[in-house]
């Protein structure tokens, strides 16, 4: 089922006189149990894009559904909504995480009671119990950025908008962020997140929305978009340096050969050199894997030449 | 309902977890009474006595400190919430935006009114002023809220649209002060509809009337302050709801 659609989201900012064209095309679908990484450079409307889905910034055309409801509408919609917005606290500092979470929850719209069960359920889950009686200003980047997603599942929404949620935080932090973002997508929620971290987003992500100048130039399935970029290429390790003979032979094939790694673009001569080393051991063959990153720079330079 | 037990809890504990905040506010605001009356008196001379005038300056005074906690409650803590970025989440409820604030400002009053309460006690202690409190003060005191309200939704709807609205609301402060203070319930002929149209000033008068100088509540001019009191609650309501779609269009509900 989808949860998220957004089409051919549009917004210009006017300012100083200036417009600038911050979003020019953006449509996005996402599933349940679906998580979507949006990338983009710096400046590229990602933000903007977030906050038009979740009904804090009113597009200029387009269209937002969220399980079929207009965030800018209907006021309804917005209950399906969670959101951990970039660069900001979305939480009270001077409260506790239990506080916080309870106070979210009923404005969010549950009652009391359920709020105080939810936030007992959602500490517990955050690893965050031990110091769900802590100022928010006296824990760490970490727990934090923790809390703030906690706060955002507090009314169980069916769309979780994540705008950089690793941002900052440290390997360990990273981790469980990762972990935590993975279970909630489970547990069949749609997830919509933004990072600049491009492993994270290979790692996370079924699907991959690479945005450049306000428009979206590539959305594919991260497996999909990464088989595309990756060559046929194939690295033949072997565990000890070829001998002269075979060295001689191999050399004849269209290969390159660098001290026990043999480098090979065609299929069928991974078979050929396999016959010839036969049966010196080797460590591994493998196939090449393009990397998300080199994916990403590769798709927005070649925007950029277009302009 | 339960959001507004929510707001109760949540502004209670800010409070008391930030008490020396507000025992300073306290203090602060009689100890700048107290000098302003200490200087006037030692201007004026030791023979000159205040009398209904004394009483009825405290009275607009503390009504002028319960707006200014008001305006801070809603104006303030907009600009507060846009900086520290918790403003969009209130956002994303499914509460409208005004109903929120409004259910602050709700639960917060009565914290106020405590608050209040304890800076006129120490005010009247210390200026020995006899203020009397009629039941008869808490109609015209509703017309006085009900404009502050309103007054805090329109400076929350600047602060909302503007950011920096901070030197404005320091003017702002003084302008109030100036207006809670002036004597309208006395002024006559075509001042007098100036009276009537400055925002809570109609309310102010009538609060003089009945604990400075003792009289009865005049119901005629409390409906005119009941309708002044409608009329900048709706404006205030009125110009929020704008500066909300104005904000959401500039994509600036945010500190941006
Ligand atoms: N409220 C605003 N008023 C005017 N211009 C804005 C506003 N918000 C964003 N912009 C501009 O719109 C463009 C897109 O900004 P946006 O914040 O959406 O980018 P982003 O992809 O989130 O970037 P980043 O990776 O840096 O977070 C930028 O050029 C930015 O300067
Ligand atoms: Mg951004």
């Amino acid at each position: 089922m989808l949860i998220l659609e957004a089409s051919h989201l549009q917004k210009n900012y006017r300012s100083q006189g200036k417009t600038v064209a911050a979003v020019r095309d953006v449509s996005l679908n996402i599933a349940e149990k679906e998580v979507l990484a949006f990338l983009g450079p710096n400046g590229a409307g990602k933000t903007t894009s977030i906050k038009m889905i979740a009904g804090l910034i009113l597009p200029d055309a387009g269209q937002v559904r969220i399980v079929g409801r207009d965030p800018h509408r209907d006021a309804c919609a917005r209950r399906s909504i969670g959101a951990v917005l970039e660069g900001n606290r979305n939480v009270y500092w001077r409260l506790t995480p239990e506080e916080n979470l309870t106070y979210f929850g009923v404005l969010r719209g549950l009652s009391q009671r359920t709020a105080h069960q939810r936030a007992k359920t959602l500490l517990e889950r955050f690893e965050l119990t031990e110091k769900r009686r802590s100022l928010v200003q006296t824990l760490s980047r970490g727990m934090q950025q923790k809390l703030a997603i906690a706060v955002a599942l507090i009314h169980d929404p069916q769309l979780l908008l994540l705008d950089e949620p690793t941002l900052g935080l440290d390997v360990e932090a990273t981790q469980s962020v990762k972990r935590l973002v993975r279970e909630i997508a489970a547990e069949g929620r749609a997830i919509l997140l933004t990072t600049h971290q491009l492993d994270i987003a290979e790692e996370l992500s079924d699907r991959v929305a690479i945005i450049n100048g306000g428009e979206v130039v590539v959305e594919e399935p991260t497996t999909e978009l990464i088989r595309q970029f990756s060559n046929a290429a194939y690295t033949i390790e072997l565990e000890h340096a070829l001998d002269s003979v075979r060295l001689d032979k191999i050399s004849r094939l269209d290969v390159v050969i660098k001290h026990e790694k043999i480098y090979v673009n065609q299929l069928k001569l991974v078979y050929e050199i396999l016959e010839i080393v036969r049966p010196l051991p080797f460590v591994q063959v493998v196939k090449d894997q393009a990397s998300l990153e080199e994916i990403f720079l590769k798709l927005v330079q070649e925007n950029r030449m277009k302009c | 309902m339960s959001l507004f037990l929510a707001e109760l809890k949540r502004s209670w504990i800010q409070l008391s977890r930030y008490a020396s905040e507000v025992i300073g506010g306290v203090v602060g605001t009689t100890i700048i009474f107290y000098g302003l009356f200490l200087s006037t008196r030692y201007i004026a001379g030791p023979g000159f006595q205040f009398g209904d005038r004394l009483d009825g300056i405290i009275v607009g005074y503390v009504l002028w400190a319960l707006m200014l906690f008001i305006l801070g409650d809603i104006a303030g803590g907009l600009q507060q919430e846009a900086r520290t970025g918790t403003l969009e989440q209130l956002f994303l409820s499914s509460y409208s935006a005004p109903v929120v604030f409004l259910m602050r400002a709700f639960a917060s009053l009565l914290l106020n009114l405590i608050i209040n309460l304890s800076i006129l006690a120490l005010i009247m202690v210390l200026t020995g002023s006899q203020l009397s409190f009629p039941p008869t003060l808490f109609p015209p005191l509703l017309t006085v809220l009900l404009g502050a309200y309103g007054i805090s939704f329109a400076m929350g709807s600047l602060a909302l649209i503007l950011k920096q609205v901070q030197q404005l609301l320091n003017v702002f402060q003084f302008a109030l002060l100036f207006l809670f203070t002036l004597p309208v319930e006395t002024w006559t002929g075509s001042l007098r509809v100036i009276g009537w149209i400055l925002p809570m000033a109609p309310g102010a008068g009538l609060m003089r009337d009945v604990m400075a100088r003792g009289l009865d509540l005049n119901w005629q001019t409390w409906l005119i302050a009941l309708l002044n009191g409608i009329c900048y609650f709706s404006l205030g309501i009125f110009l929020f709801r704008w500066s909300e779609k104005t904000a959401k269009r500039q994509g600036k509900l945010s500190g941006y």
